[in-house]
């Protein structure tokens, strides 16, 4: 139902139907701007990329076979404008960002509290991963993206898709680990 | 070395997959595979509870993040090359309705927030656009503000819709009616709507327009429009 009426909107916005992209936008704008706003972790450039990117599909709806969701379109669109904004600002690499670190010395007591709960930490951790571990997790966990979506999304081979998504979750584990908290796995 | 360059144990092959038989959006083969192996391998299950745990925490992360900024809609609008004559000639069609109900048609809780904010603001111009009318009304220079489009043709109204108003139930009652949209929408969701037959008398016309008021679940406003 929902993947018909997205194709529906598509097709009208492919006809230059402003009220469409409304409707699509509508539809699809917080799923678009908080995957934009995780990996480029500033509101204004999110709301920018997130204005290309429905720009785009405004520009290229005629192109949208249907193969794919909506949102996994959307989605494409987006990774591939954060790739490029990322890699055009230089203030992290893409590949190379290194984690941050959970332990501050410099830390006020209430931070201290929280680092102490698992939870927090574990967000904590899930901010610390490098842009493309995050990516994954924030497709599989909140987008609820299968392994073909995020293959088709990142443009990377499905097998990639699972390995990466293992060492981010790896990776994870281990950063919790340094925090002092052992989930037994890997 | 590479994410793809390694050999993995089956163990660690399951272990892939997890998360997405977690989500439920494995393919039955591989949800089968999963399966099998949970089996005869229920020490593996403690994955599950990871996984669980991870998932609600990212969407915890995410849901605490923001949505577009207010005006960003507006903004990208502006922004667009517009083809207007396809435009109109869409809108005139009245599918420009089906976005409309569209907008408000889902349930997130922010973008609830959104669609209200967006309602507040349709209220707020509506008003100022029927004040306007009313006071051109009562001058005597009164001028239809939707527009000079649709001098042919039957009596017309200014009508607004509901919020709840489903695309069918408007397609539905304009052609219970015969109208057609033919011009909107305007500041405060206004469209004006022009009866396909030809002229009907005052009373006709004010029966007609009590009809459409009567639809209280698709109409939120009718109001004559006189040339």
């Amino acid at each position: 139902m929902q993947k018909a009426q997205d194709a529906q909107l598509i097709t009208r916005i492919a006809a230059q139907d402003q009220a469409a992209l409304r409707g699509l936008y509508a539809r699809h704008q917080a799923r678009v701007f908080r995957f934009l706003l995780r990996l480029v972790r500033q509101e204004a450039i999110a709301e920018e990329l997130t204005n290309e990117v429905f720009m785009e599909a405004w520009r290229h709806a005629a192109s949208f076979e249907g193969k794919s969701s909506a949102a996994t379109w959307l989605l494409s669109i987006a990774h591939h404008r954060a790739v490029s904004s990322l890699r055009r600002r230089r203030e992290q690499s893409w590949n190379e960002e290194e984690a941050a670190e959970i332990a501050d010395a410099e830390d006020d007591p209430e931070v201290q509290l929280q680092k102490t709960d698992k939870a927090s930490l574990l967000r904590r951790c899930l901010e610390a991963l490098s842009p493309e571990h995050r990516e994954v997790i924030d497709l599989v966990y909140y987008h609820e993206m299968s392994i073909g979506e995020v293959s088709s999304i990142v443009g990377i081979p499905e097998s990639t898709v699972k390995t990466r998504m293992f060492y981010a979750r790896k990776r994870m584990s281990e950063l919790l680990k340094t925090a002092g908290v052992d989930r037994g796995w890997p | 070395m590479s994410e793809d360059e390694t050999t993995f144990s089956e163990r660690e092959e399951i272990e892939m997959l997890l998360p997405w038989y977690v989500g439920g959006t494995l393919d039955a083969t591989d949800r089968d595979r999963v399966e099998r192996y949970l089996a005869h391998h229920p020490e593996v299950r403690r994955q599950l509870d990871l996984i669980r745990e991870e998932r609600h925490e990212t969407i915890m992360a995410n849901e605490a993040l923001p949505t577009t900024p207010a005006g960003a809609l507006d903004r990208l609008l502006a922004s667009l090359p517009v083809d207007r004559p396809h435009l109109w000639r869409r809108l005139l069609d009245g599918e420009g309705l089906r976005a409309v109900a569209l907008l408000f048609s889902q349930s997130a809780p922010r973008s609830v927030r959104f669609a209200a904010y967006v309602a507040a603001v349709l209220l707020l111009a509506q008003g100022v656009a029927i004040g306007a009318f009313m006071l051109k009304a009562n001058d005597g220079a009164y001028q239809t503000a939707a527009g000079r489009d649709g001098s042919a043709g039957g009596p017309s109204f200014f009508i607004a819709f509901t919020d709840a108003a489903s695309s069918a139930a408007v397609t539905g009652l304009l052609q219970d009616v015969d109208a057609r949209i033919v011009d909107g929408p305007k500041p405060g969701g206004i469209y004006r709507i022009q009866l396909r037959t030809g002229e009907a008398s005052p009373s006709a016309e004010e029966a007609l327009r009590r009809r459409l008021a009567e639809r209280r679940d698709v109409v939120r406003l009718v109001l004559p429009a006189k040339e």
